[in-house]
């Protein structure tokens, strides 16, 4: 992988729609069409879209594996990565959009972010909700890529300002740390309280159903357990709603990573990385996986099938 | 520069490997292992090493002025201490020292592969031998040092019972480690009391007493380093703390988070042995403070973070991405090995290959939680993807 052509791709899609991917806002948001949130509130539901962009990073990360193991000899690097940055950086919306996400591989997403949305509604939060909600810009900072993090959190916090919001709950680990931290770094005057839906629902005393296996292992999320401390907040939600948690070897701040953060760059070793760590959750004898990270979601996802067990978000065990 | 197919191929190739795969599995299992026992068994190690922290914290932002007491102390005992700006340097003093056609032992020191110090004196017309078991093994069966202190990490007992039969002429059975150290200890024995020259790193350096702390478990360094006349100590100049008291406890995070419940020595040299008082010992005892990018680094607010670094191995042993790729992390030509080690090669050595390195980093964090120092590794190692991403 070429990391200029990368960086050509994430500008070019960036400026587009002000997302790496080129997956548009209203997408985004189209899972809570017919919800009737309003647009403006004390408080705000912030996606950060991430979940709703697992068909199209899981597209992608098949798409530059495939580019990965081309062999060189037979087609240059530099052809390999012009090819990339022509048909992705020029087109990545029209090439997304014309394999189109099926309904059926998007609904799954949709519907984990609905189930959080309902729980939080059940628990007698009232919040707003973007209709045309932003991408966190997280992957720009990973990347090393500030100029254009600065830019799109810059826009991003006004967005969040004009919602009226002043507390903002998230609900995936990577936007959670960024809004907690990162943002601040950048934007002066960002002061809106972060929190994560779970700590909302335990603080109002919500008690979940079960909704899919009653035993689970655990696989903490790197960025909820390490840089969020989110730890025993999933354990007491699925407790409460009767689902037996088994633990793996290396849990709760020891965490296992899932790979998903280099996906983009060195797709192969990711996968690797994936498997990794699903054997270590297969080892407890459980093949009921649970995670509450969309990045780790989809990057087990991918090699489920051929490991023999399944991946589920925690609001697909419990609701 | 910018083309990253180049170390994707090699990390994808060596994660494949099925050997490789068994010998790290075997080593962290056991890691881990190990370290849960010391962490229970001497529970007070976190707040040392926190304490420790503050002792690093303190020596970097000092490093010129402890580098001035300490160049005292040894000359106060009749030692020599020398600098040495880039390893160029530091290798001309030592190729100095040495000569050519003599024979060096050496002790297992992370430094003076950074120089390429045993290349460097073979080419020289020198007889070098790694006394470290692990280190010998990887003087012999390359490619590199694997790990901080497990360099040999890389390989299976089968490969090295392999070797052995090989160098050595005899039978060796691949179940009985204890005979395979034994058989590498008797090749060795010979070659210490032979030896003209013992070289050393150093895993602290006590600044008020010139002293140099070496931890080890095989008491190869204490024969490397008395025997011989000329004892050389290679000293990274990070490693000086104030005292010898702050140097005892740098030793023994070290060796804690090392995975050690009780490490077999810790040496300490203070100099020269003293003519006319039956002091056993060399007559020679040479010090190099070596800076190779480390006082550039510690002015850096980000960068400096790694001249913490106790090099404990400790966040290679947990690092995913070290479980499956090794020491092949941070490449093939440069000492250091894995997150860490791309750290320590960007400020020391080829600051192209270590950046193409960082973007292989998780960004996990799980070696923030392996270190006694809580160095943030992802922060360091996005800064150096930063570098170089806000200039292409």
């Amino acid at each position: 992988m070429d990391l200029k052509a990368v960086k050509l791709l994430l500008e070019k899609n960036a400026k587009k729609t002000w997302n790496p991917l080129g997956v548009k806002e209203e997408y985004c948001s189209m899972w809570a069409e017919g919800m009737n949130f309003p647009e403006r509130g004390e408080v705000l539901l912030y996606t950060g879209c991430l979940y709703q962009m697992i068909p199209y990073i899981d597209m992608f990360a098949r798409l530059l594996k495939g580019f990965e193991s081309m062999n060189p000899a037979l087609f240059g690097i530099a052809m390999k990565i012009k090819a990339l940055a022509d048909s992705l950086g020029l087109d990545t919306i029209s090439l997304l959009a014309s394999l189109e996400i099926s309904k059926k591989d998007r609904e799954r997403y949709f519907r984990i972010v609905r189930s959080i949305a309902n729980a939080l509604l059940s628990a007698g939060v009232k919040f707003a909700y973007m209709r045309e909600e932003p991408y966190s810009g997280v992957l720009y900072h990973d990347l090393g890529m500030d100029d254009l993090f600065r830019e799109h959190v810059m826009r991003l916090a006004k967005k969040i300002k004009e919602t009226g919001a002043r507390k903002v709950i998230t609900i995936d680990p990577h936007t959670t740390y960024m809004l907690n931290y990162l943002i601040k770094e950048f934007v002066d005057d960002f002061e809106v309280e972060v929190v994560h839906y779970m700590d909302v629902l335990l603080e109002r005393g919500y008690t979940p159903k079960v909704r899919g296996p009653k035993e689970v292992v655990i696989h903490d999320p790197c960025y909820l357990a390490r840089w969020n401390g989110v730890i025993d907040q999933p354990r007491v939600l699925l407790s409460r709603a009767g689902v037996k948690v088994r633990e793996p070897e290396f849990t709760r701040k020891f965490t296992g990573c899932c790979g998903g953060p280099i996906e983009s760059l060195f797709p192969s070793l990711s996968s690797k990385l994936a498997r990794k760590r699903m054997e270590e959750l297969k080892e407890t004898g459980s093949p009921c996986f649970t995670v509450m990270c969309p990045i780790c979601l989809t990057n087990f996802q991918r090699e489920a099938r051929e490991l023999g067990v399944r991946v589920f978000d925690i609001m697909e065990v419990i609701e | 520069m910018t083309d990253l197919t180049g170390v994707s191929q090699l990390l994808n190739k060596v994660s494949d490997d099925p050997v490789l795969r068994t010998a790290l599995d075997r080593a962290i299992s056991s890691y881990w292992k190990k370290r849960k026992q010391v962490m229970e068994r001497y529970p007070y190690v976190k707040e040392l090493a926190d304490e420790v922290r503050r002792i690093k914290e303190w020596s970097i932002d000092h490093m010129d002025e402890l580098l001035d007491k300490a160049i005292e102390a040894v000359e106060a005992k009749g030692g020599k201490a020398y600098i040495a700006e880039t390893a160029e340097e530091a290798r001309k003093i030592v190729g100095e020292l040495v000569g050519t056609g003599k024979v060096v032992t050496k002790a297992k020191s992370m430094t003076t592969e950074e120089l390429k110090l045993r290349e460097f004196l073979i080419e020289r017309g020198n007889e070098v031998y790694e006394t470290d078991l692990g280190e010998f093994l990887v003087q012999f069966l390359g490619p590199k040092p694997m790990h901080f202190i497990s360099p040999s990490i890389h390989l299976t007992r089968e490969k090295v019972a392999e070797f052995l039969k090989d160098f050595m002429g005899v039978e060796v059975d691949k179940d009985d480690v204890e005979g395979m150290v034994a058989l590498v200890r008797k090749f060795l024995r010979d070659k210490y009391f032979s030896a003209d020259v013992g070289i050393s790193g150093a895993n602290a350096f006590a600044a008020d007493r010139g002293a140099v702390f070496l931890i080890e478990n095989e008491s190869n360094i204490r024969l490397s380093i008395s025997l011989p006349p000329k004892h050389i100590a290679v000293v990274g100049m990070e490693k000086i703390v104030p005292t010898m008291s702050d140097a005892w406890k740098v030793v023994e995070v070290i060796s804690r988070y090392g995975g050690y419940k009780v490490t077999s020595y810790i040496n300490t040299v203070m100099g020269p042995a003293r003519s006319g008082e039956g002091d056993i010992g060399p007559e020679e005892y040479h010090v190099i403070f070596l800076d190779n990018g480390r006082r550039e680094a510690s002015k850096d607010p980000i960068l400096k973070q790694t001249l913490y670094c106790l090099r404990c191995g400790a966040c290679q042993y947990l690092c995913p991405v070290f479980g499956i790729v090794g020491g092949y992390w941070a490449g093939l030509e440069s000492a250091y090995s894995g997150g860490i080690g791309v750290m320590w090669e960007y400020i020391t050595g080829d600051k192209e290959t270590s950046t193409q390195h960082a973007f292989a980093c998780l960004l996990c964090g799980r070696c923030i939680e392996a270190c006694p120092m809580r160095i943030n590794q992802p922060e360091v190692l996005r800064e150096i993807r930063r570098r170089l991403m806000e200039r292409i």
